[in-house]
Order: structure tokens, then C-alpha cells, then sequence
């Protein structure tokens, strides 16, 4: 696919494993927005419309529109409307609220999460389809760990939280994914030293996110490394970055 | 004010009324060319696409020339275009010019930041002028779309190479003279006539018709698609546009302030490879290239800048359009670095293609 990002040529290669082991049906939704007013990179948008030329002929797609501009009520209607198609009423109703009720707990669990004590602080910015890869981030994450750092990420902070913090921004940020990294970042700017922000190449949001986040890493004091990955990035430099960023930061805070 | 505001194809044509009749002072900045662009991609963000960078050259080839003021449209998603604007404004602040940047789009926030917003936008001026400005700078827009589709019909058939472009040029200057209608009326109806007087008459061989979709910016800005039109001319092949920017303006402005546009007949043609909108002009692409199949042309020239989001999209979804329906389509991508040579290659190369498909197409129906 030429000209996409990392995360949506990754998408295919996923998708093209689950249907070479069998699968024949695939939930892709078409996710237009997951919060009043904002929206999710246009990739979301056309996601099913962009699979549907790489997947053999025979392959269902499964794909609810998924909207919340005009609300979380909406999103709540399409997912039921969507249940509805395969399943009775009071079936449907049973799964959405034990959903809710995991999506909540999952949320609350990696909000609460107990950041370990000692090193310096990290924030990881960039879409979690990358940062939660180990394999697509280089384990970003677990090489920031091993170096001795305490790695935050923007979904350890709630929409309410990093709704709030952002608007100090002159423009509302319309994207979801940025107003969260740019609301995690006032958020922790106590406890950070630093910020690593990993954008996919092509990325047209990130592009201009990654300016804003920089100025406003800047006010903060703190550093920042942009990390530009695409499916011909070497690691090894990635890492090599990594750590020269790293020992930036402890000499930084050692005066 | 001294406004600036970005090129785009012959829009400061009817910019430049419009801003007159709000009462201000328009400075146009010099045509978008290397200078610009070099200006421009200095101080971007490195990843941004290639309209970023020359919009942001044409302010601060406005503001050199001393310009005060800024106006640039906005919006709210999901394109990236919707904080062009503020990322721009955020540049030129750090550079330190003193200028007020404006940006056009419908407020979020209550009537009061609205009203405000239109109190800077409208100068010291009375309503009766602000009116001509509108009606003169809205007729503009209207002539110059016109001579332009008919300059992408003469073109190929001209009887001396580049006299199309040199007519059009020389009445569109007039055009943008003009201070009534009647006068613009009077120049349009001579510029028709001279134009069509172009024309060989000893032409006889069929021209080859290739529609044009893509973003809005680079389909329009001609030193940014490297003169795409003039150079398929040039290889006799008569250019059809998909993207009309009196079109654009009524509906992504007026009625898209007023709730009102509808994307029906789009989502009708685009049905079977994009269901809905992806932002920008990702579902016209789709949509238009179906049209255009339908109305038989000869092939599809889709135009995107590099790291386009919604036009990615379309450029993945165009292959399965151009093998269902039967018409070769090619996506060109520009950005900065953009090589003229290697450009003009490809379009040899894809008008030879069509024109030996004609010829095969033809020669089968002869049979």
C-alpha cells in the first residue's frame, strides 16, 4: 500500500495472518470518532473500504460505524444496532453492559498502574497501535525499562483529565489521540524528565502534533526525541538513539 | 488592514475583490515559485505535506511586502488542514512578525466569539460595499473557472504551442482590472471568441479526454503540480477537471457552515469502495474517478501530496476502480522534491498508453 503509515500497513499483515489461519469473518470498523466532537485519524475512517482490496473475495467483513461526535449515546446505539444483527435483544443488552464493565475495568487498571520507583521519568507519545507493539516499537518500552526508566503513556490518564489539561492550547485539538498526548504530557510534567514520541512516517496528524508537543515539552524544560519509524527502519539505531537520549537526560538532571 | 492571504491557482483574482469590498487592503504575494517554496520548507515541520510549506512561503512572501495581517481558512477535522492554520500562526510568532493572523472557519464557542471573530474579519467598511465586493469577487471566481475549462479544451487543438496559456493569462489580468460586471461580462465574451480562435482548423485526429482528481490544493496550484494541466496540453490531450472552485466554495463553505452539505450523490457513485467520508477530498476522488468512467474518458490522473492522509486513502482504493471499471488510472504524488523530468516521463508514458488503447479500442470496433 503505497504511502501508508507503519500501523496501517501492519494492519493488512495482521489481517492477512488471521484469514491465511482461517478465519472468516473480521470485525473492522469503521471508527469515525470515540468521543464527543473529535475524531480519529482518517485511516480510521476508511479502514474497511482500504482492507477490503488485499482479502480474498470470501471474507466477511464485519463493519459497524462507529461515531461519537454527536455523543457517547451514539456510540452506544451503533455497537447495539450492530449487536442486534446477529443476536436477540436481551443477549445483546447482557453483552454490551459486561463489555462496559471490562472496558472500564481495563481502563481504571491501566490508569492505576503503579509506575516503579527511582530512575528518570519518561513519557511515550505516538499511536498506541505502535507504542503497545513491542515487535512495530523496537520494544520501546521495555529497552526505556531495562535502561532504568519509569515509562508513562498517555492511557494512564482519562479523557476528563486530558480534555481538561489541553485546552489551554489556543485551538481545540480535534484529533482524540492528540489531545491525549498532548493532555498526558501536562499531566506528568511533574514527573517527567523527558519525552520520546514515536511517529510512523506519512503521518499527516502526527506531523503537526509532534510540533505542538515539542514547544510545549520546551516551556516544561523537558527534552524531547522524535522517533520516525517506517517498515525500513533499523532498530538497532532506534536503540542506539534511545540511549544517547537517555544519557542526556542523567547528565541533564545531574547538573 | 494589509491583508495576505495564500495562493491558490487564480483565487487571488477574486480574493483580492472580496477583500477590497471587507474594506481592507489586499497585498498579494508574488506567485507561489522556488523561492517560495524554499522560504516555506526552511521553517515547516519536516513531515508536513507540500501545500504547508508553500502556503507558509506565500505569508512571509505577503508579510515582506508588508502585509499585516494573515487570513488563512481552518477547520475541524479530520484533515489536517484544520490546524495548518494554527501551527502556521505559531511559526510566524516564534520568527517574531508582528502580525495578526486570522483564521476563517465557523467559531466553536458561544455567538459572542463568533461575533468577534467577524468584527476582525470585516473592516471599516458599510454594508453597500461590502456587498459589491462579495457580488464582483464571486463573479470573478465564476469567469475565471470558465475560461479555464475552456482553455483545457483548446489547448490540445492549439495551432501554435503555448498561445492558450498566453491568451488566458493576458484576459485573466483583465479580468482582474474589471470593477463591474458588465466590464467582466464584455472581457469573458471576448477572451471566448479569441480563445476558440486558437484553434487548428486541419485537426483531424481524435484528442484523448483524461479527467483530473485529486486534492484540492495541488490539482489547483499550478507551480505545485508542475503545470500538470499545460503539460497534458501540450501531448494533445484535452484535460477534464472534477474540481471547480466555485463548486468548492458553495459547498465546503456555505453550506457546510450551514449544516447543509450533503454528500448523497458522492456516497452514491463511491458505493462498493468508500462508504462515507474520510475527510479532505478522499471520497471525491473515489466518487469522481466513477463518474468519470462512466462518461468514457480516456483515463484518470489521480494528484495527491505526499503523506495526504484522506487522498491515501483513495490511492489505496483507485486500482480496484480502474480494474472494474476498465480505465487506466494513475496517482501522481508530489512533494518538495519533486523532479520535473522524471514527472513529464510518466505522463509520456501514460498518454502513450491511452493513446494505443484508443487505437486498439478503435480498430476493434472497426471489425
Amino acid at each position: 500500500m503505497d504511502g501508508a503509515c507503519l500501523a496501517l500497513k501492519s494492519y493488512v499483515g495482521h489481517s492477512q495472518a488471521l484469514i491465511a489461519a482461517g478465519v472468516e469473518r473480521l470485525f473492522v470498523p469503521r471508527i469515525i470518532s470515540v468521543y464527543r466532537g473529535e475524531y480519529t485519524c482518517p485511516n480510521f475512517l476508511g479502514l474497511p473500504d482500504l482492507l477490503r482490496p488485499y482479502l480474498p473475495s470470501g471474507v466477511k467483513l464485519l463493519s459497524p460505524i462507529l461515531d461519537a461526535r454527536k455523543g457517547q449515546g451514539k456510540l452506544t446505539r451503533s455497537y447495539l444496532r450492530f449487536g442486534l444483527k446477529a443476536a436477540p435483544w436481551a443477549k445483546v443488552w447482557r453483552a454490551w453492559k459486561e463489555a462496559c464493565l471490562m472496558q472500564r475495568a481495563a481502563e481504571i487498571s491501566s490508569q492505576s498502574a503503579l509506575v516503579p520507583q527511582g530512575g528518570l521519568g519518561v513519557l511515550v507519545l505516538g499511536p498506541r497501535y505502535l507504542t503497545d507493539d513491542p515487535f512495530l516499537s523496537g520494544n520501546l518500552q521495555g529497552q526505556l525499562e531495562r535502561l532504568g526508566a519509569r515509562v508513562y503513556s498517555p492511557c494512564q490518564v482519562s479523557d476528563q483529565v486530558s480534555l481538561r489539561l489541553s485546552t489551554n492550547v489556543e485551538k481545540p485539538l480535534f484529533w482524540s489521540s492528540a489531545r491525549q498526548s498532548v493532555g498526558s504530557l501536562e499531566h506528568f510534567q511533574e514527573e517527567i524528565d523527558g519525552v520520546v514520541n514515536l511517529v510512523p512516517f506519512g503521518c499527516g496528524a502526527e506531523s503537526l502534533i509532534s510540533v505542538l508537543i515539542q514547544r510545549r515539552a520546551g516551556a516544561h524544560g523537558l527534552p524531547t526525541l522524535d522517533l520516525v519509524v517506517d517498515e525500513h527502519t533499523s532498530y538497532l539505531g532506534l536503540l542506539t538513539r534511545l540511549e544517547a537520549f537517555y544519557e542526556l537526560l542523567e547528565r541533564k538532571k545531574s547538573g | 488592514m494589509k491583508v495576505t492571504f495564500p495562493h491558490l491557482g487564480h483565487a487571488y483574482i477574486a480574493i483580492e475583490a472580496l477583500l477590497q469590498g471587507l474594506g481592507h487592503e489586499p497585498i498579494t504575494p508574488p506567485l507561489t515559485t522556488k523561492r517560495t517554496l524554499e522560504w516555506g520548507s526552511r521553517l515547516s515541520p519536516e513531515e508536513t505535506c507540500l501545500p504547508f510549506k508553500t502556503i507558509l512561503g506565500n505569508m512571509l512572501e505577503g508579510i515582506e511586502l508588508g502585509a499585516d495581517t494573515v487570513y488563512m481558512i481552518g477547520g475541524w477535522g479530520p484533515c489536517r488542514l484544520g490546524y495548518y492554520a494554527e501551527i502556521q500562526r505559531i511559526i510566524l510568532a516564534d520568527l517574531g512578525k508582528q502580525v495578526e493572523f486570522i483564521t476563517l472557519e465557523v467559531p466553536r464557542g458561544g455567538p459572542s466569539q463568533a461575533w468577534q471573530r467577524l468584527r476582525k474579519i470585516v473592516g471599516s467598511t458599510d454594508v453597500k460595499s461590502l456587498v459589491q465586493g462579495a457580488v464582483l469577487s464571486w463573479t470573478k471566481l465564476k469567469i475565471i473557472d470558465e475560461l479555464e475549462n475552456l482553455s483545457l479544451w483548446v489547448r490540445p487543438r492549439e495551432r501554435e504551442r503555448g498561445s492558450t496559456s498566453r491568451l488566458l493569462e493576458g484576459q485573466l489580468q483583465r479580468i482582474r482590472e474589471a470593477q463591474s460586471i458588465r466590464a467582466m461580462a464584455k472581457v469573458r465574451d471576448r477572451a471566448e471568441l479569441a480563445l476558440q480562435d486558437l484553434i487548428d482548423p486541419k485537426l483531424t485526429s481524435d484528442i484523448l479526454r483524461v479527467g483530473l482528481v485529486g486534492e484540492i490544493y495541488v490539482a489547483a496550484e499550478p507551480f505545485v503540480n508542475l503545470r500538470l494541466e499545460e503539460r497534458l496540453g501540450y501531448l494533445g490531450v484535452e484535460v477534464v477537471r472534477t474540481i471547480h472552485l466555485p463548486q468548492w466554495v458553495e459547498d465546503h463553505i456555505f453550506k457546510n457552515a450551514l449544516g447543509l452539505y450533503k454528500q448523497a450523490s458522492l456516497k452514491r457513485s463511491a458505493a462498493g469502495y468508500l462508504e462515507g467520508f474520510v475527510g479532505g477530498h478522499g471520497l471525491e476522488s473515489v466518487a469522481r474517478s466513477v463518474d468519470l468512467a462512466r462518461q468514457e474518458l480516456d483515463g484518470i490522473i489521480h494528484i495527491l501530496p505526499l503523506a495526504c492522509m484522506p487522498e491515501v486513502i483513495a490511492q489505496g482504493i483507485l486500482p480496484k476502480v480502474s480494474a472494474d471499471k476498465g480505465i487506466p488510472i494513475m496517482s501522481l504524488v508530489v512533494d518538495e522534491h519533486g523532479g520535473e523530468i522524471g514527472f513529464q516521463t510518466r505522463l509520456e508514458a501514460f498518454v502513450d498508453l491511452l493513446q494505443r488503447r484508443a487505437s486498439l479500442c478503435a480498430a476493434n470496433r472497426s471489425i
